[in-house]
């Protein structure tokens, strides 16, 4: 048995599932850079992981031409749930496709495929729902920043999508989570890791105005006769709240 | 009415707007441009969900709730003694990008009263999609309703600039039409309808030809009925949807329980807004749309009204008991579409599933398919899944078992407010 340590990216970790086929590894275990393993005695091998991009691309066009694009996506939407162990399911799940190809998408009721997709799903749900929850406040200078707690790690999800709709200012989405953020600078956005802000952000003289405003709007548009906080609760579950300005309870000071 | 400051005027002119149902920000996809802001999804996104559970996806407003007509069942009708107010295109412009910027919402739903004409009344919300469009370069989505009656001309140019247009029947019936709102003839909303529809093929077509050519309100065209205000039967709303859907090629058609809001004596007096009823039509609706079936068959002469106690295909499947059961790992996918419980998805997956696998109880519970309706009308491998075969009655009063929660819960957090994206998804 060895243990592969990667640095806890995706690129990093197809290198990982890279190294291990060329070993021939069957057991493999994936630790992250930083987490302390600590299986004593038992502990395998550990083998040291480089990341290289062209590796982990040359594994994706492996794979993606085994089986499919789609597969594909779905192997990197579940990775990055981060769950504990999701590394080996992944791995399981890629080695399965390059064995068996496309067959792998029928495979819907069987392990890995049934739980991958199942992770899969989940991960991409919530991306799709911060695609509507990020909400970005004007600093100062003009600069667009925003705070967001998921679950999974959607970071590399949703940036692209506010390249797309954001594309004149540079903004800043902050994963408080992971202390990372995805970085925009007007041209191309890219992930920051390891951040910590020293302070917090002083907002433009309007943002208050508008974040007020917003607020107004969401609370009268509310039918009372339908009132039914229940449902709402439902979609907007109360974790998601803190930082969605309509909810906040004191912006109401115009 | 532009005295006010602009924080009231917002509440004013949003508490008059948010009794349009429509809140989609569905059905145009169109990528971002450098030095632009915005972009479309097709599938909508939900930007949040106010406290009647309902999503907000648009920046909804009136650009004034004065109005000039007297239509009895709407709240801006001219003789309702309430506060008016209205926006200028630049407040509305500003507010939209501002709100859009910060990601609160996907675009602007704009919709107004009538003032001085029609055809002035278009013009004013045509300037402001103008506006976003060439002046602040606006990419992101915009619904413009257009008003009944205004010039044809006005109409082409409001879908120059809109991803969607909408105009609202309101009312099923032309009687219906004639008692509550004489100053609008049917054919003042049915023609631009038709005008629409001919358009959005074209532009469709020219577009095959040359990427080049103008969109026209690529979203396509929607509306919205008041149930409960008059007394068109489900038969009669369902089979006009039908005929909307199927004749003038409409996005969506939206029902909106009528909230009673005046001593109107045309009007009926309901102590609470029909909303079991609304949320039956829009499954009947959904029916309608993603699972092949036919007003008629909802509904005939003898039926004319949804039953309140099931689901509209359930209701169907009981009253149809000779075809069932069926067997999950050979039947048309269509077929599937039709038994109770498997929504769109659930049909997807079995079908794609059983090319790899024979599908049992246990197989079909990791599909996600949700057997608690389903088994009585399925079986796996040859084995009937709802245990004891029953009967008509005996089903019917097994599948009105109470649940958990208290049914008209349950079947309001069903409800469907959500962008068009849960269309594909949403389970029957
Ligand atoms: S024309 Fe429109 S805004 Fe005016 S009263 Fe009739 S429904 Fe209301």
């Amino acid at each position: 048995m060895t243990v592969f340590r990667y640095d806890g990216g995706f690129e990093g970790f197809l290198c990982a599932v890279g190294d291990c086929l060329e070993a021939g590894e069957k057991q493999p275990e994936f630790v992250r850079d930083g987490d302390v393993y600590s299986s004593g005695l038992f502990a395998g091998d550990i083998h040291e992981v480089t990341t290289v991009r062209e590796t982990a691309l040359m594994l994706r066009k492996r794979f993606v031409n085994a089986v499919s694009q789609e597969a594909f996506a779905t192997a990197r939407y579940a990775f990055h749930s981060q769950k504990a162990g999701i590394e080996l399911l992944v791995w399981r799940y890629l080695t399965l496709g390059l064995q068996v190809g496309r067959r792998v998408c029928l495979m819907l009721t069987e392990e890995p495929v049934h739980s991958v997709n199942l992770i899969a799903r989940h991960v991409s749900h919530e991306a799709h729902k911060y695609k509507g929850f990020v909400r970005f406040r004007e600093v100062e200078t003009g600069f667009l920043y925003a705070r967001i707690e998921p679950e999974a790690d959607i970071l590399a999800f949703i940036a692209p999508h506010f390249v797309g709709r954001v594309g004149d200012r540079r903004w800043m989405i902050h994963d408080l989570q992971r202390n990372q953020a995805a970085l925009y600078d007007l041209k191309s956005w890219r992930l920051v890791k390891n951040i910590e802000l020293t302070a917090e952000p002083t907002l433009s003289a309007t943002e208050h105005d508008y974040a007020a405003l917003w607020q107004r709007y969401f609370q009268r548009h509310a039918i009372a006769e339908r009132h039914n906080p229940k449902l709402q609760q439902k979609h907007v579950p109360l974790r998601y709240r803190k930082h969605l300005p309509e909810f906040e309870p004191d912006n109401d000071s115009l | 009415m532009i005295t006010l400051p602009l924080e009231q005027r917002l509440e004013i002119l949003a508490d008059s707007a948010k009794y349009d149902v429509s809140c989609s920000s569905s059905g145009s996809s169109r990528a971002g441009k450098a030095g632009t802001v915005g972009s479309t999804a097709s599938s909508g996104i939900c930007h949040t969900w106010t406290a009647d559970g309902r999503c907000i996806s648009l920046l909804k407003i009136l650009l004034t709730n004065a109005c000039i007509y007297d239509c009895a069942y709407c709240l801006n009708r001219r003789s309702n003694d309430i506060s008016r107010a209205a926006f200028t295109s630049d407040e509305v412009a500003d507010l939209t990008m501002n709100f859009y910027r910060r990601n609160y919402i996907e675009g602007l739903f704009l919709s107004t009263g009538v003032i001085r004409s029609a055809n002035y009344t278009m013009e004013q919300l045509i300037a402001v999609a103008r506006r976003l469009r060439e002046v602040e370069r606006f990419n992101g989505y915009i619904h413009l309703k257009l008003v009944p009656g205004a010039d044809p001309l006005l109409i082409a140019q409001a879908g120059r600039y809109a991803d969607r247009v909408s105009i609202n029947i309101e009312l099923p019936s032309r009687q219906s039409l004639a008692l509550l709102a004489p100053d609008k003839p049917r054919e003042s909303v049915i023609n631009p309808m038709r005008q629409v529809s001919g358009l959005i093929v074209e532009a469709k077509e020219a577009r095959t030809k040359s990427r080049r050519a103008p969109r026209f309100a690529p979203a396509g065209q929607s509306t919205q009925l008041i149930v409960g205000a008059t007394p068109e039967s489900d038969r009669d709303i369902i089979t006009l949807t039908e005929g909307l859907y199927s004749k003038l090629e409409l996005k969506r058609v939206y029902y909106s329980a009528y909230i009673p809001g005046s001593n109107d004596s045309r009007l009926p007096a309901l102590p609470t807004p029909p909303l079991l009823r609304e949320h039956r039509l829009y499954q009947a609706d959904w029916l309608l749309r993603f699972y092949g079936f036919s007003a008629h068959e909802l509904l005939d002469e003898a039926r004319p009204n949804l039953d309140m106690r099931f689901d509209p295909k359930s209701d169907w499947a009981l009253r149809h008991l000779e075809l069932f059961p069926v067997e999950v790992n050979r039947v048309e996918y269509e077929v599937l579409l039709r038994v109770p419980g498997i929504g769109v998805r659930s049909a997807q997956r079995i079908v794609q599933a059983r090319r790899g696998t024979r599908l049992g109880e246990v197989e079909l519970k990791k599909l996600g398919v949700v057997l608690k309706r389903a088994k009585y009308f399925l079986t796996a491998g040859g084995r009937y899944l709802g245990g004891i075969r029953l009967d008509g009655p005996h089903l019917m009063e097994r599948m009105l078992a109470p649940t958990r929660r208290p049914a008209r819960l349950d079947q309001l957090e069903l409800f469907a407010v959500m962008p068009d994206a849960s269309a594909l998804t949403g389970e029957l």
